[in-house]
């Protein structure tokens, strides 16, 4: 009592921030990959990348200027919602003409424009009005951590399942993951986060109902990359590893089992259609096992349409995103995003989205390129 | 070709981490901040942490809130909990005694301040041997410093409210030796030994906090002269709260470390709580989680009757209300305990004076002068107005359907058949974003009622009746903005009387005539129904078994928690 306890630090041999970290982790790996295919694929394959990357820039672009647009036709403004009812009319003038609202549309436009070329998307309007990038790099990390594990789970289950359906067909292992697939994707998100986090948390006590690690043991965590599992890894932290990974269990199934209905079903139907192709009776009647056919020679091509779909499900899975990380009080964009559009705070809402639209766009870029190398017939 | 690819990308990826690692900066200074609290000499008082403690780790308490944090810079924050953080960090020259609604006690002063003839000049002696939690003394000329930075950045601080609480009142300050501060006021305000104990009047560290722009989140740690520090601060997620080790006043911390938990939904705490990640909820449980929260068992709720009012903004210049016989028919009408009741389980209280009881000198001044529910009053007062069985008073309500949460459009509905429960009156009700709704309502031009919330900044009976009488109102329109006139000036002889009889009370010294002033007041507010109270509503705390308050304080039971809603962590204790 009354002592001053210090923290046990582990100092790295080297600083840099959160979002740089993430550009490391993830980005350089899909450079060179990217520069790979590039070289060494054929002159049509470069043209559909060039193709692509051209129509991706002018998506973001729209969508960019729809939300602010959109924003600023909807009720309400920051200062007002900040303020309530004990900011007299001059504060409320005053704040207003701080914070640019006066100025022409076009000028804010034209400086929102500005803003996402230079990735440097101001200070929020209301709360801490710090710099939007700070607050970005401190909880984009949170969302790659969950929906990360939450995309492999709910590919896992959704490949293998579907696979599994199909050489079970019409048998009552298919007839139930067909049921698991409809009402899965049917649940609501925030019902089934309940559901979990009353099973698993409070009539089992095997799991925490929110967060990303334990109070006690966040204390003790060095923040380096701001993806917890990650930081906790490189300093060695492993209570806090534990901690984190116990915390992530509840929210990652909530959002990779419902968003895995979806695959289960695809998946099914494909590797059944393929099951029907000549070369698979060839196949079998080599000799080949079954379930060789099936995961070796069926659902690799099986996974063209599936593999579509992973880029579409991307905008889903940051939709649900915002639905989990509320639910399970997770710190990531999503809650940001939606605590942001209730105080009307413009420029956090416009760069959250932008964000998305940029993450999404990648992705599908990504998905596209994977998807003209699996199949060669793809060209613009 | 192959290799060579991959030796070109290899390469390219070493330089990029390099050039990434070559930096300096890192974007999570301010929030993500995880700075080692100084370990170098302790303060006086402070002793080595028992052998036990080091065994089995701190004692922790974990205060779980759906809150957020807007600024901890005290030229800057407003809100509560910004309020709680810097209180418990930080201590004013006046404070609250913990659990108590009206015990104004000296913090950092000897004794309440002096006040000059002419109610102008407060002096106050500082205590000696204060420190702030790096180890800077705090001497009067910090302090002067501190307040004279209120009152020159505090206007342009990006929340632009906390100053409203010095620059209308305070012309100067300053430290005429080592420990003696002077206040210079604009003009003489009885209640301002209690503005002494708000946020802005807490002193800033000059090492942390700079003297010419606002620091809404400095890097941890942050200090005061308070009895704890801020080790870390992670946004979203948790503060945590340490001893400070220079901290000689009267709240010793009584466990090792706080850390308050974030939550983005009140469902999601309340679950926490009974898995007992949390230890205590702090606000804000709803009406019905508070219902399901009381049976479960190693859980206490402990209710507070804080100072949170629901009323109804009624404006005096726009058709229908600005007729009198209107305003008082619906008076008469209002059964607040039906609404208490159907909607609140009874958990709120009927409200019959704009100031809440327990206040200096408030009374029920609405049930004494309509005594409402009466029928036969209402229809009186309508048929005097013109309306009839036949042709009916139509009446727009307004109200924000989240604001205050989802109960309002239940109550609302209420209100409503209440009001039409008389056969003369049709009531539409108009639900309306609050943003929008907000400056609507207070700027006094588009809609004729609407609901409202208010919770005091300091707890007096001027914080609850000025408001809506002064310069405007928040849109009632008793008064109109004058120019050289601070208050405004009334739209009728009664309204005139009203402001007086506020300005009157505001400088009384003498407590006893004060109260008698604002009950007087309060008789002729019901008189012109300036506004409409409604009911307050209880604050609610709920904690583990294993939690205690202090029980030489007034509230244990609510952890020490008392109408003025301030939460000091020191008088915390665990079993656990």
């Amino acid at each position: 009592m009354g002592s001053f306890r210090a923290h046990p630090r582990t100092t790295l041999p080297f600083t840099m921030s959160p979002l740089s970290l993430i550009f490391l982790i993830i980005g350089v790996p899909a450079f060179v990959g990217l520069a790979y295919i590039f070289v060494r694929g054929s002159t049509g394959l470069r043209r559909y990348i060039l193709t692509r990357i051209a129509l991706t820039l002018p998506m973001v672009f729209i969508l960019a200027s729809l939300v602010f647009f959109v924003l600023r036709v909807i009720p309400g403004d920051p200062v007002s919602s900040a303020l309530g009812p004990k900011g007299s009319p001059e504060t409320v003038a005053r704040l207003r003409e701080q914070l640019g609202l006066n100025d022409p549309l076009i000028l804010q436009y034209a400086r929102f424009l500005g803003s996402v070329v230079t990735l440097d998307f101001g200070n929020s309007l209301t709360g801490a009005h710090r710099p939007i990038v700070d607050e970005m790099s401190e909880r984009f990390p949170a969302t790659l951590e969950l929906v990360i594990p939450a995309a492999i789970l709910s590919l896992v289950l959704g490949i293998f399942g579907g696979a599994f359906a199909a050489s079970r067909r019409k048998r009552t292992t298919d007839y139930s993951l067909r049921l698991y697939s409809v009402i899965i994707y049917s649940l609501p998100i925030f019902w089934l986060g309940l559901m979990l986090q009353l099973l698993f948390g409070v009539k089992l006590g095997w799991l925490p109902i929110a967060g990303r690690i334990d109070a006690i043991a966040g204390t003790t965590l060095h923040h380096i990359t701001n993806i917890y599992s990650v930081d906790a890894l490189l300093t060695g932290n492993w209570t806090a590893l534990r901690s984190v990974l116990e915390h992530l269990v509840l929210p990652t199934l909530t959002l990779g089992l419902i968003l895995s209905g979806v695959f289960v079903r695809l998946t099914r139907i494909n590797v059944i259609e393929t099951l029907q192709q000549d070369y698979i009776a060839a196949a079998r009647a080599r000799g080949i096992r079954e379930r060789v056919v099936i995961y070796n020679h069926a659902l690799k091509n099986a996974m063209i349409p599936v593999i579509t779909l992973i880029g579409l499900q991307v905008a889903i899975l940051l939709a649900g995103a915002v639905l989990t990380e509320t639910v399970f009080s997770w710190p990531g964009m999503g809650r940001y995003l939606v605590e942001r559009i209730s105080s009307r705070d413009y420029t956090a809402v416009q760069s959250v989205i932008t964000m998305f639209a940029l993450f999404v766009a990648l992705i599908s870029l990504a998905v596209d390129i994977i998807y003209s190398l699996v199949d060669p017939r793809v060209r613009y | 070709m192959r290799r060579r690819f991959w030796v070109v990308a290899l390469i390219a990826a070493f330089a990029l981490i390099a050039a990434a690692c070559g930096g300096t900066g890192t974007t999570t200074t301010q929030a993500t901040t995880t700075t080692a609290a100084p370990t170098t000499t302790a303060g006086p008082g402070t002793t080595a942490a028992p052998t036990t403690t080091a065994a089995t780790g701190p004692k922790t308490i974990i205060i779980g809130t759906t809150d957020t944090i807007a600024s901890l810079d005290p030229a800057d924050a407003y809100a509560t909990r910004d309020w709680e953080l810097i209180k418990n960090t930080g201590e004013g020259l006046m404070k609250w005694a913990p659990g108590s609604g009206d015990k104004l006690i000296p913090g950092l002063a000897t004794a309440p301040p002096t006040v000059s003839d002419d109610g102008l000049t407060y002096t106050v002696t500082l205590k000696d041997g204060i420190k702030f939690g790096d180890g800077t003394d705090l001497t009067a000329q910090v302090f002067a410093d501190s307040m004279n930075r209120v009152l020159t950045i505090g206007p342009d601080c990006p929340n632009g409210v906390a100053d409203a609480l010095v620059t209308p009142y305070l012309a100067s300050v300053e430290a005429t030796d080592a420990s003696t501060i002077v206040f210079h006021l604009s003009q003489p305000v009885a209640y301002f030994p209690q503005l002494l104990a708000t946020g802005p009047y807490i002193p800033a560290d000059p090492n942390i906090f700079p003297a010419d722009q606002c620091d809404l989140f400095p890097p941890a740690p942050i200090y005061g002269v308070g009895p704890w520090i801020i080790t870390q601060y992670t946004q979203q997620e948790q503060v945590v709260l340490e001893p400070n080790p220079y901290y000689n006043g009267d709240y010793k911390p009584q466990v090792d470390q706080i850390i308050v938990r974030f939550y983005s939904d009140p469902q999601t705490m309340a679950l926490a709580l009974q898995n007992g990640e949390i230890d205590i909820a702090w606000r804000f449980l709803g009406t019905e989680l508070i219902q399901q929260l009381e049976s479960v068992p190693d859980v206490t709720v402990g209710a507070i009757n804080g100072g949170a009012i629901r009323y109804l903004i009624i404006n005096h210049t726009m058709a229908p209300f600005d007729d009198d016989n209107v305003r008082k028919a619906v008076a008469s009408l209002i059964d607040r305990d039906q609404m208490a009741d159907t909607v609140f389980g009874g958990q709120v209280t009927p409200l019959y004076s704009q100031v809440p009881p327990g206040f200096l000198g408030a009374n029920e001044a609405f049930d004494t002068a309509y005594q409402a529910p009466n029928m036969a009053a209402a229809q009186q007062y309508l048929t005097d107005a013109g309306y009839s069985e036949s042709n009916h008073l139509q009446l727009d309500l307004y109200y924000p359907p989240e604001h205050y949460g989802a109960s309002t459009a239940d109550w609302m509905a209420v209100l409503q058949q209440q009001l039409e429960a008389s056969g003369m009156i049709d009531v539409t009700l108009n639900a309306v974003e609050w943003s929008t709704y907000v400056t609507a309502l207070t700027g006094g031009e588009a809609y004729s009622a609407g609901v409202l919330g208010w919770f005091f900044d300091y707890p007096d009976p001027s914080n609850y009746l000025e408001p809506f009488v002064y310069n405007g109102g928040e849109g009632t329109n008793v008064t109109k903005p004058a120019e050289g006139n601070a208050f405004g000036v009334g739209i009728d002889d009664k309204s005139q009387q009203l402001t007086d009889l506020l300005g009157q009370a505001a400088t009384e010294t003498d407590q006893t005539k004060r109260a008698d002033l604002y009950g007087q007041a309060q008789d002729l507010y019901a008189d012109l129904v300036v506004t409409l109270p409604l009911f307050f509503e209880p604050e609610h705390v709920v904690y583990a078994s294993y939690i205690h308050g202090d029980s030489m304080y007034d509230s244990p039971d609510t952890l020490n928690i008392g109408p003025t809603i301030e939460f000091n962590y020191s008088t915390l204790t665990t079993d656990k």
